[in-house]
């Protein structure tokens, strides 16, 4: 399967009468957007800002990060299964609007969690300080439940994400990349010498807030399964997870998958890049066992000789992890994992909840409890006041002048588990 | 900017005061380096002085940890350093403890850096490692000069207060605390090249080593505790009066073994602890408290037990290494499955 | 099965026809109650670390463990023993809930045990 990306940088998002992309700049008419986004009978009222690299904003509580996509040729639209119908993604060619994104806020739970600051120190933690940010603040109805609240933002932000991509669909990209991934057999021929590598990307599945869509089904009703790289380059998992914005894997995250990426740089050259493994990390113990005996049956099925794991979030995945690695080195197949750590605000405490001595390449994304000081800001885009309730927050952490204290935590992204930055830790 | 201010420690070995027989050395200020001190300030150049050198014996340390550490704090206090450096101790487990106590306790209470030197398997690594950084050193004083160039860079860059570099970089044995810092690549390409190296059979080194596993499996359980035979172990330093054997009040080299026939009650005229690093005052006035010589005969005479066993083994845990316990460890086992002991029970203080 | 748990809202909603044991206590004191019956030989059939909020945060805790007792289970014993050592490492991080935790909050924390513990429910009732 064969996926051209074409890259089309953007450098500025400026509100205008007709939406439209000239040269590197977005124009956007922001009621023609908000009136598309307000088909769903549950958002009482959607505001639009945008915040630049450099600027002394702060946007907060973020719920997810999408990069807007288009597909321009081959089958089906992005964000399959959830926006657009089921029909199977990841060949053709996908336009990309790189450089910026949308940023979708809301209270969904009184703890809602997720900064990012665009300026200042906590820039440094979040990817998403580097890019310019449409943010949409999604204000529900009266009386709406959690989980409906939470979908309904979810699909706002996919849909203003598909929205802004459209607007590139005819545009002739300047960067294309190729990206292909060949058949068992295919791939056996072309590379025989090389060792065979697959990914076992872990996905979030404990229930409300911490759920992943695959295809629209919530994956933790799925045995685990094989997916192409390419498929997720065209929004086919997407993120409902809200809780633990340092290690929760955004949409954007999802889109962008940075082992994927690396994998395809060395694919053909050191390695024989095979497959993406999707597994689950379900709260219930049998699941696990079942997930993790899956995992470690497909990728023996697949005949590779080492596999990279990721995790999302802490605590229960990390069972999950350690299972897979262990049940995947007993086949004989090597594992590197990619972890973060909670290794208390002093870094002395045991950095995971679980461990094995089978786990002895470790890749780690850093400490998520140490504290940060993130200055007051000109503006904040959302609801300041959540800083005191968030996850890493605590009393006192948002001072009377706007400045928080706080635990990387509450950074979106800071200590993605994908691999996705260069914070780690020793 | 005017030279940094050194207090050195080190034990009436280095000190050149004398050998094991002067392990009682009491502490003592001397002004300027001694011993291996020339050779650090020969390595610091103009940069800093050894100001003071505080002396202290072993043994005099270990038995009086509290105390002692409280008097040279304020003996070093007098020399207003901004640094101090303590050792290297080499594989000396005293010595080691001594130094890595010392210089824990500047570092907390003085609030200036501290820095030690040893071999990995010294006790006082494991003690000490998380709280001063101690620089990796040979095993005996035939390193000297080794750890001394690794040393004196370090102190001066704490002293100095320049970033520190990785365990590695720097010379120094894990701390066990996990800093944050950012890398040159980001974690996916790592994880990528890790795999790389570790399927080509590559030397390559996890960024988050897994706690140690230790595990033992447990035994199955006694079939009839009436009839076996069990047998007292102890960390907690019981011996005859007088410590026959010089079990070492720390650090311990040896382990002792003793027969209780006839014994039906440890008394304070025949038994008393050789273990330092505790208040011995309870052991010592009833060694029972931490060897049940007496429940366990009484047990044997109700038949709730089968016997308690002719002989007990003893050694003090206080900053003994692990390989050595492993080594006590092994050799006590042998002999009590030979004798056809069934159980043991593991005391420690 | 049964769910071990002091969180009201489970005790509402899930209604009568699952054993529940309503601890009132904290957070670890769930953990601890959960431990001890698996000392006594029930199975854990949930994770006690369940959720991304993390344990210094929520405090409401549901567990389900098997309703018989049968053998003492080595792996849940290692799972829930793990667990509280992790409990009490973030119990360490001060967070003072009391200024932060409003009703509406503890609702949120309330629900989110709810339904993540609901979503285990709906594993489980696939077993025989």
């Amino acid at each position: 399967m064969k996926l051209e990306l074409g890259k089309i940088p953007i450098h500025d998002v400026k509100f205008d009468s007709e939406s439209r992309i000239e040269g590197n700049t977005l124009y956007l008419n922001q009621e023609e957007l908000i009136s598309h986004l307000m088909v769903d009978e549950n958002i009482k009222s959607i505001t639009i800002d945008v915040a630049r690299p450099g600027d002394k904003t702060r946007i907060m509580p973020v719920k997810d990060v999408i990069e807007p996509r288009v597909k321009v040729s081959g089958k089906g639209q992005v964000f399959p299964g959830t926006l657009s119908k089921v029909e199977t993604v990841g060949q053709g060619r996908t336009n990309v609007l790189k450089g910026m994104a949308v940023v979708t806020t809301g209270k969904i739970v009184g703890f809602q969690e997720g900064i990012i600051d665009m300026s200042g120190p906590g820039a440094d933690y979040t990817p998403f300080s580097k890019l310019v940010n449409l943010v949409v603040v999604c204000e529900p109805v009266e009386g709406i439940d959690q989980h409906t609240h939470e979908k309904t933002v979810r699909i706002a932000g996919l849909r203003a994400a598909a929205y802004l991509g459209n607007l590139a669909k005819d545009i002739e990209a300047e960067e294309i990349e190729t990206y292909e991934t060949y058949t068992v057999k295919e791939s056996m021929e072309k590379f025989p010498d090389l060792p065979r590598v697959a990914y076992v990307l872990m996905l979030q599945t404990q229930g409300l807030l911490h759920d992943t869509y695959v295809y629209g089904v919530d994956m933790k009703h799925s045995l685990p399964t094989i997916i192409y790289p390419t498929e997720l380059m065209d929004g086919a998992i997407i993120s409902g997870n809200c809780v633990s914005a340092c290690d929760k894997n955004t949409t954007y995250h999802h889109l962008n998958n940075p082992v994927v990426e690396d994998l395809f740089k060395k694919h053909g050259k050191e390695l024989n890049f095979v497959a993406v493994v999707i597994t689950n990390e379900n709260v219930y113990l049998d699941d696990k066992e079942r997930s993790s005996d899956w995992t470690s049956k497909l990728v023996e099925f697949l005949d590779v000789d080492g596999v990279i794991i990721s995790q999302e979030g802490f605590g229960n995945p990390d069972t999950d992890l350690i299972m897979n690695c262990k049940k995947i080195e007993a086949k004989g197949i090597k594992t590197v994992i990619i972890t973060d750590e909670y290794a208390g605000r002093d870094g002395a405490s045991q950095s995971l909840a679980d461990a094995d001595e089978s786990a002895n390449a470790v890749v780690t994304a850093g400490n998520a409890n140490m504290v940060i000081e993130l200055p007051p800001m000109d503006k904040v885009i959302g609801y300041q006041e959540v800083a005191d309730v968030i996850a890493g927050g605590f009393a006192g952490s948002l001072k009377p002048d706007g400045s928080i204290t706080a635990e990387l935590q509450v950074i979106v992204g800071a200590t993605n588990e994908l691999g996705f930055n260069k914070l780690s830790a020793r | 900017m005017s030279k940094i201010r050194v207090v050195h420690y080190i034990n009436q070995f280095f000190g050149q005061i004398g050998g094991e027989e002067k392990a009682d050395h009491k502490p003592e200020a001397r002004e300027g380096f001694v011993g291996p001190g020339m050779a650090f300030q020969a390595s610091f150049k103009d940069k800093a002085e050894i100001v003071g050198t505080v002396i202290c014996g072993d043994s005099y340390f270990n038995e009086n940890i509290e105390a002692e550490t409280e008097e040279l704090l304020t003996m070093i206090e007098t020399f207003k350093p901004d640094l101090f450096i303590a050792g290297p101790a080499f594989n000396a487990g005293r010595y080691g403890m001594a130094c890595g106590s010392i210089a824990a306790t500047v570092k907390e209470k003085l609030g200036i850096p501290a820095l030690t030197g040893m071999y990995v398997e010294n006790p006082g690594v494991d003690s000490f490692k998380s709280k001063v950084h101690i620089v990796s050193t040979k095993d005996s004083a035939a390193g000297m000069r080794d750890a001394i160039k690794k040393m004196a860079p370090l102190a001066l860059k704490l002293a100095l207060g320049e970033p520190i570099g990785s365990p590695e970089e720097e010379g120094y044995i894990p701390t066990g605390i996990r800093v944050n810092f950012f890398e040159e690549k980001r974690g996916s390409e790592r994880a990528v090249e890790m795999l790389l190296k570790k399927l080509k059979g590559e030397e390559f080194t996890t960024e988050y080593p897994m706690p140690d596993f230790d595990r033992v499996d447990p035994s199955p359980a006694i079939k009839d505790i009436t009839k076996a035979t069990i047998a007292l172990v102890t960390s907690g330093g019981i011996v005859p009066k007088g410590n026959p054997d010089r079990i070492e009040s720390s650090s311990a080299s040896k382990y002792a073994k003793y027969d209780i026939e006839g014994i039906d009650d440890l008394t304070a005229e025949e038994y008393e602890t050789a273990h330092g690093g505790y208040d011995p005052v309870y052991a010592n006035k009833d060694a029972d408290r931490v060897l049940p010589v007496d429940v366990l005969r009484e047990f044997g005479k109700e038949g709730k037990i089968g016997k308690l066993h002719r002989y007990f083994y003893t050694t003090t845990g206080n900053g003994t290494s692990v390989a050595n316990a492993k080594k006590f460890a092994a050799a006590i086992a042998k002999e009590l499955v030979s004798d056809g002991v069934d159980a043991v029970i593991l005391t420690s203080t | 099965m049964i769910i071990i748990t002091n969180n009201a809202k489970m005790m509402e909603e899930t209604g009568n026809s699952i054993e529940k044991e309503y601890i009132d206590g904290t957070h670890k004191d769930v953990l601890i109650a959960v431990r001890d019956r698996i000392h006594k030989g029930h199975r854990l059939l949930t994770h006690p670390l369940s959720g991304s909020v993390k344990p210094n945060q929520t405090p409401f805790k549901s567990v389900a463990i098997s309703k018989v007792p049968e053998k003492l289970d080595l792996d849940s014993l290692d799972i829930i023993e793990k667990s509280i050592r992790t409990y009490e490492q973030f119990e360490k991080i001060p967070t003072d809930n009391g200024k932060a935790n409003n009703e509406r909050i503890l609702n949120d924390y309330r629900e989110i045990d709810y339904k993540l513990l609901e979503s285990a429910l709906i594993s489980a009732n696939r077993r025989g």
